[in-house]
């Protein structure tokens, strides 16, 4: 369980203050609503350690997160765009989503079986800038099972997509979820990614989340 | 909806900036017409052309190479660090552009050469001189280094500077190691800047003046440029400075050929901003060592120049009228020539943005980088050589020849600053300012000048310190009584009066600093203050 108790931050020569508190359960996709500057990033880069808090409390299974750099913190995340290094194949992205050191062989071995899991066996040669959209997100979403973490941020993943697109994601990320037991946290401003997704929510307004 | 539809008619903007370029085109035509009038009837000359062509290209392919890997090590270190004074240390790198070569060179000499402060420190403690190579190929070097990596290091740190923040956290999100980090995200970034990059910095040091002249140390060293002015001013070769002149400009043509396939390469002279991801440990280690060289590099040779400069000697220099009349006409000539860019750049940025053709933008835009491929001393030259076939004397004509050259020299960099901010608000604005039916003036008022003045302030300053810190031009048309300060300052060090040249170098490098740091402020706040 991912809990947050009155986390808050407030931007440096400003008055924009935000206080967080909100639980989020294992296996489940806890949604938070809000409008477009409501503090949703700001939410995000909390948990994913990108900023940090002057008080409040973020604990993983009552472990506090605060003292962890981003990269020691167990999450991952997925962005709207911006989500691949394009110059790099497929491989080559997932790759780094591996413990440095891995050997070659098992390396290959479990991209291979990433890949083939989010629906894109074979691909592992192919540059990252000529996928779709859809693909890079689904091959982003192979790299965070690589690094098999147990918290999954989306900031507006599925924006960028088109219908049909959205509906095959919707399904990947919820199926992975149930499956590896992920909590995962999807922010976004569509109703309809909400309304397919969620199974707890939050809303953003005034700085604040009111659950519902 | 094509772009021709949205933008406003301005028939007059068009037609100014078309005279304009036929006369730059002219003016071009002229002196190349000139030199190569000269050169046919002109008898056989002794000049070893491919000597001194194998050691231009020599060293400013080594200056460009070494001036890459040091800007590209400063950059990654400035952009990883934050610290008080950063944005002090990123504004000292991107003054580099501005920086006289003859101020860079005489610094050096003040530091490592044989009366330098390393030298006497070595004979002070060990009593011992140290037998620095400052003169020679060595000395050419690190002068260009100097400067061109300064200039290398503020260009690639907005290049790491743009990096999205998303691909920023997602690569600290992954814990990528610092080896990773640059072959991943910042390469990516660094890597299509390089050859445009590289092609300007080989140019700057293809057609580099005032550091071979000082620092050359002899024939063996010589370049082009040098072998220019030696061939007119001290042997009285005139066929010979011809035939350099064309090899000249055929190499810088090609250079200039080749740097319109690279990927453009924009100034930056604004502020950087770090992302918050900092490395850790022995690379956080190496980047303030870099730093803390790539300063000690840069700023000891300027602070040497005014720590040598600012001193009694110059009560003495004060009171001589001839060190005053070459204030005054370095600081006329800089005035002028920055009005006279402005005016050029303006003109033609405002006519190229004022028409969707993509051949007539070319055209009026080609004849101003023209003098990209004409270098300062191979101008002075065609000048020379035209003013001479009117009937001229030289002497006469030389402070509009030396106003307008410099101006020209200045305006592909002007140019390269104020034509995109102008066809950006044409075509972003263009729609909302026909359906105001703005007039031509209120567009330039209103909507113009409030949005490019920055740009025009550093324009500005620009034109005015490359003016200032001319050698090449001046060279070739100074007198007696028509003498700038760096022409002073070479002829003082001519006449082994080192601290005359120390106290005009002090002079120039603080006028220098403070049009490069006030200049840009000055329009910003005028246009804030009117807005």
């Amino acid at each position: 369980m991912l809990q947050a108790d009155r986390l808050a931050f407030t931007y440096p020569g400003t008055t924009r203050h935000y206080e967080f508190s909100f639980t989020a359960l294992t296996g489940e996709i806890t949604a938070v609503s809000g409008q477009s500057g409501a503090g949703k990033s700001t939410l995000l880069d909390l948990i994913a350690g990108f900023l940090v808090p002057q008080s409040g409390s973020l604990t993983l299974d009552g472990t506090s997160l605060i003292p962890l750099p981003p990269e020691q913190r167990p999450v991952s995340i997925l962005f709207q765009s911006e989500t691949l290094f394009e110059h790099l194949s497929a491989g080559g992205n997932l790759a780094l989503g591996l413990p440095s050191g891995t050997p070659r062989e098992t390396a290959d071995q479990r991209i291979a079986a990433a890949l083939a899991e989010v629906g894109l066996p074979g691909i592992e040669k192919q540059r990252a800038a000529t996928l779709s959209g859809g693909e890079k997100q689904r091959v982003a979403l192979a790299r965070t099972l690589l690094r098999n973490r147990p918290v999954l941020l989306l900031d507006e993943p599925f924006s960028a997509l088109d219908d049909s697109t959205r509906a095959t994601m919707r399904d990947l990320v919820r199926g992975l979820t149930e499956r590896h037991r992920w909590i995962t946290m999807l922010v976004s401003h569509h109703m309809d990614d909400i309304d397919a997704l969620a199974t707890g929510r939050y809303r953003l307004e005034d700085g604040q989340l009111h659950q519902g | 909806m094509p772009r021709s539809s949205s933008l406003p008619r301005r028939p007059l903007r068009l037609v100014a900036g078309a005279a304009l370029a036929v006369s730059i085109a002219a003016l071009v035509g002229l002196v190349l017409a000139s030199i190569l009038r000269a050169s046919t009837g002109a008898a056989a000359s002794s000049v070893d052309v491919w000597h001194l062509v194998v050691m231009t290209v020599t060293q400013a392919a080594l200056s460009t190479v070494l001036s890459l890997l040091v800007g590209m090590a400063l950059a990654w270190s400035l952009n990883r660090l934050r610290f008080f004074g950063r944005d002090l240390i990123v504004g000292l790198f991107a003054s580099a552009i501005v920086t006289p070569g003859l101020i860079v060179a005489f610094g050096l000499l003040a530091v490592w050469g044989r009366a330098g402060w390393v030298n006497q420190t070595s004979l002070a403690l060990t009593g011992q001189p140290l037998e620095l190579p400052v003169f020679g190929l060595g000395g050419i070097l690190a002068a260009h280094v100097i400067l061109d990596a300064s200039f290398a290091a503020r260009i690639l740190l907005a290049r790491l500077d743009a990096i999205p923040e998303a691909r920023l956290k997602m690569g600290q999100s992954l814990g990528l190691s610092a080896i990773q980090r640059f072959a991943v995200i910042d390469w990516p970034m660094l890597g299509p800047t390089l050859p445009g990059l590289g092609a300007i910095i080989f140019l700057l040091a293809f057609t580099s003046f005032p550091i071979v002249l000082l620092l050359g140390g002899g024939p063996a060293n010589q370049t082009l440029e040098v072998a220019i002015y030696a061939a007119v001013r001290l042997d009285f070769d005139l066929a010979g400075a011809v035939q350099l002149a064309l090899v000249q400009i055929a190499i810088c043509s090609a250079i200039i050929l080749a740097t319109a396939a690279f990927a453009p390469v924009s100034a930056a002279t604004g502020r950087s901003r770090p992302p918050r991801w900092r490395d850790t440990g022995l690379v956080h280690a190496a980047q303030w060592t870099i730093l803390a060289v790539g300063i000690f590099g840069f700023a000891l040779p300027l602070l040497a120049i005014l720590i040598d400069g600012i001193g009694p000697g110059i009560i003495d220099l004060a009171q001589r009228p001839s060190f005053w009349r070459a204030v005054a006409t370095s600081l006329a000539l800089g005035a002028g020539s920055a009005a006279l860019t402005l005016l050029l750049a303006l003109t033609i940025g405002m006519a190229r943005a004022a028409t969707a053709s993509r051949t007539a933008r070319t055209a009026i835009g080609a004849p101003a980088y023209a003098y990209l491929a004409v270098p300062a001393v191979v101008l002075s030259l065609g000048a020379f050589l035209l003013v001479r076939d009117m009937g001229l004397f030289p002497e006469i004509a030389a402070p509009v020849v030396v106003l307008v050259a410099n101006a020209l020299l200045a305006l592909p960099f002007a140019l390269a600053t104020l034509a995109p901010p102008l066809e950006a608000v044409a075509t972003s604005r263009g729609r909302l300012i026909r359906s105001l039916g703005l007039s031509g003036w209120s567009q330039f008022r209103a909507v113009e000048w409030p949005l490019i003045s920055r740009d025009a302030g550093v324009v500005v300053a620009l034109s005015f310190c490359f003016s200032l810190g001319d050698l090449g031009v001046i060279a070739l048309f100074g007198t007696e009584d028509f003498t700038t300060l760096p022409l002073a300052m070479y002829r003082a060090l001519g006449a082994y009066r080192s601290n005359d040249a120390a106290t005009i170098a002090a002079l120039m490098l603080l006028i220098t600093i403070a049009a490069f740091t006030l200049l840009p402020r000055l329009f910003g706040r005028s246009t804030d203050a009117a807005s």
